[in-house]
């Protein structure tokens, strides 16, 4: 028999999470051990995913299938599989979840809860990626929503209650909406399936109408997880008041889930719908990229900051796919990619300076670089990452999304680059001010960055320069299933 | 060797990695000369494919590529994968191009390595040093516009790196931010025409773009806006009006970085692209006539702002900006071949000049001309190359500057007399101006002696270079023009244009195809004599002990020299602009917190809290009252009677009650 | 011997049981009573299974069953009767009177 390598990938996070549930609190080595394990694991598998992954097929790949509620009423199976679209993003969730695990080994209190509500996070988020039954996409998209609404709640800043309940209650308005597309997907079906892949053969037999109806039930709950304007004000709050480590995971995974959600779903299952749409999203695309970077412009606060680079920057990705191009869907795909990686990178570090300073206000700094060159010089590279410089990741996925935006949306598009100087001048504005200058007195026993943060950020860094050299180590996956779902409906 | 022509590029990149992340920062590290040894054996390949060519044993161009990644993509519709290649394509241009930048790199490290002894970046220093020339390098001979870009703006971060590589002080940190994004800017239209460009040829290689814009399968008017926007990149990085106000802030960097970056080679990049990808010009009128006017108007206006600044790299900055527009008005003009020759002589002189600067600012620590004077007894060599590079800028025969701008005025002539006339009068100034920093800096008794008489010559490790480009300015001019037998089917007389021209000889005759025909010796006469007043002019205002005749001067015409230092208002334009952006972001930041937040956000959950309270009030008063009147009446009147009655507490009375009801079930049946 | 006189000991057994556990004021008296209700179910059980079903023996393994439970519920009553008494110093059921309405 085959080895489940998916089921395995999701669910020896949560044998990690029932592990660390039995260990005594004091046992604080062995939680750490146990998690970290439980997170690493995956991570292996994932890249052992990698090399046995099929980049010449667009089909679904390790495929695992079994009857899970089957009476003669209703038939929902254990179902998963990847592709192209998926297998990046699960690799990524793994990775990102082993980078933010350790980058939380700084944690003080409550280890033990944390790191269980981590890892039962984990699973969550493996299993939106891979699951191809509806039912079970829903279970595991609405098991994330908990362990984030805890560990925002209890590790979190300063208002961390309002956070936590504004992000749950937004991200929940937003599940409801798309479980009620679920059901009428559901009900249209003859059979009645939940079966994700069955469900994108009977577009043909759907009316205009249902099909607009159901994608903007569908796109509400997307929308709120992408963030896109307006529905993004979660994101800033979110952000700044959870732990670095939860703020690596919302920017680094949990943003995919929406975009993930529009490509998979949104798109194949509903063309009628997403075409009529697609006015609207360009314009929120648009709206997201500018006004996300000229909000980030004004911010004081770093961690805002970023986090609203991060609504710019997914603005890129639903650029790309209004662009209804196979370039569009690579350039969306491996943007969401990148972005995880450069995005999660900028959270460690802008963690690393709060966890010294207990300030993260840009104003408050100055001449550091000369203080803590190993930090500047990381931030740096995250910051020209991020901004899109070529020889890094974030480049070559802009590029795409712009280049299969293009030949739509014209001018949308021009427009559109003007977000690329905003974003520089605001990356390059918190340089100036943190890292050049004259040295802040303040901060003359600042230290430099010790190994845990080390090992954290390293391997990200790497992989934003390896990405941006040599995309084809992502591109290569993700080929075959863009050109499949390029050509879907031509 | 030209097969080898990609190690290039990738030994200054592998060199700078090297110094990066090895060894310790140290005065005396030895890793500086891993990236000199390295820009050495990359010059030593650019002249051996230069040497092949003279010797006619290469035929040019040479193009050579690799597949780099492939990506999903669509054409007319059908989604395929695409095949991104990358790699070298050498043309005349690129060839000598890569001669230049490779001396120039190297010779301005090996002056740096006096210049910068003792800094605590040493190291660091030269790593970036490395590292700008791998990207420039790979910018000259890459043949996927893409890569070129991506190389365009690694330069544009490696001139971020060194302007602000003193970053302890606020002014370099700032010039250092200014650049980047003003050449950001300008790459926005690079970006927008890499788009256009792809739509319409389904490829960035540029041979295949050349291809499919000469065979004229673009609309002209998709070709125009191409046009525009590659110029728009080229106006940032070659610092072109209005986007020059970058650079004279860029002085902020160290001395051998402006003589390398912002006069030599990067800022040179704009014009290399206007060249590399002259087909699109020439397909496109109105862009080649934009570029013409960019560069005219970018040369006068520049020359006009040298003639003011004190600092003495200010106004090497301006003279750059000017001679950049120079080179572009030719290119504009369809002096494709002029614009390339004084491209090059260009990066050897004014690297010159750079670097006597920054030789005299080694010496006397100070960038302000008024704290200089009578430094030619004190530093006889760091003069006499000043000198010779004065002169070669000025277009004084035979030095290499009169050739190049010579061939350039000569062709704006064929174009239009009236730019002619502006371009002429913007040589006499460049002359002007060089000579008035000459004699601010050289002649005169010291207005400042104490700096002046603790002055003394630089060592040998900074004189040689200079002593090296001083006599390349010299000859190189009359080399490339005369030397080297021309080979058949060159666009033009001599070396140089032999070597760049056959490429676009069609063009070239095409854009100048009304030509008017004038005498060249007395174009280029009647140019020199007009130079040659205006030093005069120079001299009787600024070489006396004090500078008496010149502040008179400023005196009298103040609305003018203010206009002047304040770089004719452009500068306060983009920080107004600057200003009305961050005032945008704030209106942003406002709208997303106070309205979308509070209002949309925020009070979907106020409705929801008011929905809630009036529910609850419902709940309260008339739900649960009914739940609550149930619960009492069983509990206050049946219960209370029940509990009285059989509820008394003895475990025997309820077993009674038990077997009294099971023998009534057994009877019952 | 019949069936019959096994049915009639057996019921004057658990008419007994049944009277003492009503009646006894001890606590003690009460487990024993029901220990004698217990037993009559058992003699009931092998009796019926002895002469309906001779080849079996499922009714003497009900019995045995009983009688381990009855052990365990023994224990456990007289554990209780143990903690009462230390708590109150008597064991007489009308003085147990917790669960009053």
């Amino acid at each position: 028999m085959e080895l489940p390598l998916l089921s395995l990938i999701t669910f020896i996070p949560l044998a990690g999470a029932l592990a660390v549930l039995c260990l005594p609190k004091d046992l604080r080595r062995a939680i750490e051990g146990v998690s970290l394990a439980a997170a690493a694991v995956p991570f292996a598998l994932s890249a052992w995913l990698y090399f046995a992954f099929d980049r010449s097929t667009a089909a679904m790949q390790f495929v695992e299938r079994h009857g899970w509620i089957s009476s003669s009423a209703v038939r929902i199976d254990y179902y998963l599989g990847v592709d192209g679209l998926s297998a990046p993003l699960v690799m990524l969730t793994a990775l990102m979840s082993l980078v933010a695990l350790i980058a939380s080994l700084g944690i003080k209190e409550r280890f033990k809860e944390y790191a269980f509500w981590f890892l039962i996070l984990e699973v969550g988020m493996l299993g939106v990626f891979e699951s191809l039954d509806f039912f079970l996409f829903y279970v595991f998209w609405e098991i994330t929503l908990v362990p984030m609404y805890f560990l925002i709640g209890i590790w979190g800043g300063p208002q961390k209650e309002y956070a936590a309940i504004k992000f749950f209650l937004y991200t929940l308005t937003g599940s409801v909406f798309m479980l009620l597309g679920i059901l009428a997907m559901y009900f249209k079906a003859t059979p009645h399936t939940f079966d994700m892949l069955e469900l994108m053969k009977i577009h043909g037999a759907l009316s205009f109408k249902f099909q607009a109806l159901v994608f903007l039930a569908f796109y509400f709950g997307f929308a709120v997880k992408v963030p896109a304007f307006p529905f993004h004000t979660w994101l800033p709050l979110a952000h700044v008041e959870a732990p670095t480590a939860i703020s690596v995971i919302l920017a680094a995974v949990l943003l995919k889930m929406g975009v993930y959600g529009i490509m998979r779903v949104s798109y194949p299952m509903l063309p009628l719908g997403f075409e009529w749409f697609l006015p609207y999203l360009v314009v929120i695309a648009v709206i997201n990229i500018v006004y996300g970077a000229l909000c980030a412009m004004a911010q004081n606060d770093m961690k805002k900051m970023v986090a609203y680079s991060s609504i710019n920057h997914m603005g890129y990705c639903l650029l790309a796919i209004a662009g209804v191009t196979a370039t569009g869907f690579s350039g969306a795909a491996f943007q969401m990619v990148n972005h995880g990686i450069i995005t999660g990178a900028l959270f460690l570090l802008v963690g690393v300076i709060y966890d010294r300073a207990h300030t993260r206000d840009i104003g408050a700094f100055g001449g550091l670089a000369t203080k803590v060159p190993v930090y500047a010089g990381l931030m740096s590279l995250a910051c020209f990452a991020s901004l899109g410089l070529p020889g890094m990741a974030g480049f070559v996925s802009e590029f795409l999304c712009f280049l299969g935006a293009f030949p739509r949306w014209k001018i949308y598009t021009a427009i559109s680059v003007l977000g690329i100087l905003t974003t520089a001048a605001f990356f390059l504005r918190m340089l100036e001010k943190v890292f050049l200058g004259p040295l802040n007195n303040r901060w003359a026993d600042l230290t430099d960055m010790n190994a845990r943060e080390l090992v954290s950020l390293v391997p990200l860094a790497v992989l934003m320069v390896v990405l941006g050299i040599w995309p084809r180590l992502a591109l290569d996956m993700m080929n075959a299933t863009m050109v499949n779902l390029a050509g879907l409906f031509k | 060797m030209i097969s080898r022509a990609w190690l290039i590029p990738i030994l200054p990149l592998a060199a700078s990695l090297v110094i990066l992340f090895f060894g310790r920062e140290r005065e005396d590290s030895p890793l500086p000369f891993v990236g000199i040894a390295a820009i050495g054996a990359s010059l030593w390949i650019a002249l051996r494919i230069l040497f092949d060519v003279a010797l006619g044993t290469l035929a040019l161009p040479y193009e050579n590529d690799w597949s780099w990644f492939s990506f999903a993509a669509d054409l007319k519709g059908h989604p395929f994968i695409l095949d991104m290649r990358a790699g070298v394509l050498v043309d005349g241009a690129a060839a000598a191009m890569l001669a230049v930048v490779c001396l120039v790199s190297l010779l301005v490290q090996v002056y740096s390595l006096g210049y910068m002894r003792g800094d605590a970046k040493f190291k660091r220093y030269f790593a970036y040093m490395s590292f700008f020339t791998a990207s420039m390098l790979g910018l000259v001979v890459s043949n996927n516009l893409l890569v070129t870009f991506g190389c365009w703006e690694l330069v544009g971060v490696s001139s971020y790196l060194l302007i602000g590589f003193w970053f302890e002080r606020e002014a370099p940190a700032y010039a250092a931010k200014k650049a980047f994004i003003t050449t950001k800017l300008g790459d926005l239209g690079f970006f927008l025409a890499l788009l256009l460009t792809f739509l319409y040829a389904g490829s960035f290689n540029i041979v295949r773009v050349k291809d499919v814009v000469e065979m004229g399968y673009m609309p002209p008017f998709v070709v125009t806006l191409i046009g525009l926007g590659l110029l728009s990149g080229a106006a940032g990085k070659s610092a072109q009006a209005p986007l020059f106000i970058w650079l004279p802030d860029a002085m902020e960097g160290p001395t051998p970085v402006s003589a390398l970056i912002h006069a030599a080679t990067m800022v040179a990049a704009g014009i290399y692209l206007v060249a590399r990808c002259y087909f699109v010009f020439a397909a496109s009128p109105l862009a080649m006539e934009t570029v013409a006017w960019a560069g005219l108007v970018t040369a006068f206006l520049a020359a006009t702002m040298a003639l003011v600044p004190y600092d003495i790299k200010r106004v090497l900055a301006f003279s750059t900006v000017s001679q950049l527009g120079f080179m572009m008005c030719a290119l504009g003009v369809g002096g494709y071949t002029a614009g390339l020759f004084h491209l090059t002589t260009h990066a050897f002189f004014k690297a010159l000049l750079f670097l006597c600067a920054g030789s005299v600012i080694h010496a006397v620590h100070t960038n302000d001309m008024r704290s200089m004077g009578g430094l030619s007894k004190r530093m006889p060599l760091t003069f006499l190359t000043m000198v010779v590079g004065a002169a070669a800028i000025s277009g004084i025969p035979p030095l290499a500057g009169f050739y190049s701008k010579d061939l350039i005025l000569e062709k704006v002539f064929e174009h239009s007399p009236a730019m002619f006339g502006v371009l002429a009068l913007t040589a006499c100034l460049t002359a002007f101006y060089t000579f008035r920093m000459l004699f601010l800096t050289f002649w005169g008794d010291g207005r400042n002696n104490e700096r002046v008489s603790r002055a003394e010559e630089s060592q040998a490790v900074m004189t040689i270079p200079l002593l090296i480009l001083a006599a390349l300015s010299l000859v190189s001019g009359w080399a490339l023009e005369h030397a080297w037998a021309a080979s058949p089917g060159a666009a033009g007389p001599g070396a140089f244009a032999s070597l760049v021209g056959p490429g676009v000889a069609a063009a070239e005759h095409g854009a100048t195809g009304a030509a008017r025909h004038v005498n060249p010796t007395v174009l280029a006469a009647s140019v020199t004599a007009g130079a040659c007043c205006f030093i005069a002019l120079a001299y009787s205002l600024y070489c006396g002990p004090d500078l008496g005749a010149a502040e008179r001067l400023k005196a009298r015409f103040l609305p003018v020299f203010k206009l002047l230092e304040n770089r004719w208002g452009f500068d306060a334009f983009f920080l107004a602009l600057v200003d009305i952006a961050d005032r945008v972001a704030d209106l942003a930041k406002w709208v997303d917190t106070e309205v979308i937040d509070k209002v949309f956000v925020d009070g979907w959950g106020v409705l929801t809290r008011i929905a809630a309270e009036i529910s609850h009030l419902f709940d309260a008063l008339f739900v649960d009252q009914a739940v609550d009147g149930c619960g009492y009446l069983s509990r206050d009147w049946v219960g209370a009677g029940l509990r009285g009655l059989i509820a008394r507490g003895q475990v025997q009375e309820y077993l009674l009650y038990l077997a009294v009801g099971v023998s009534l079930f057994a009877i019952m049946k | 011997m019949t069936l019959s006189h096994y049915v009639a000991l057996g019921s004057i057994l658990f008419i007994i049981g049944v009277f003492g556990a009503l009646t006894r004021r001890s606590v003690i008296g009460i487990l024993m009573s029901v220990e004698l209700m217990f037993n009559a179910a058992n003699i009931n059980l092998a009796a019926f299974n002895r002469y309906l079903h001779p080849t079996g023996v499922t009714g003497q393994a009900f019995a045995l069953f009983i009688m381990t439970v009855a052990a365990a519920e023994v224990v456990v009553g007289l554990a209780l009767v143990l903690a009462i008494y230390r708590r109150r110093d008597k064991i007489y059921m009308e003085d147990i009177n917790l669960m009053r309405g």
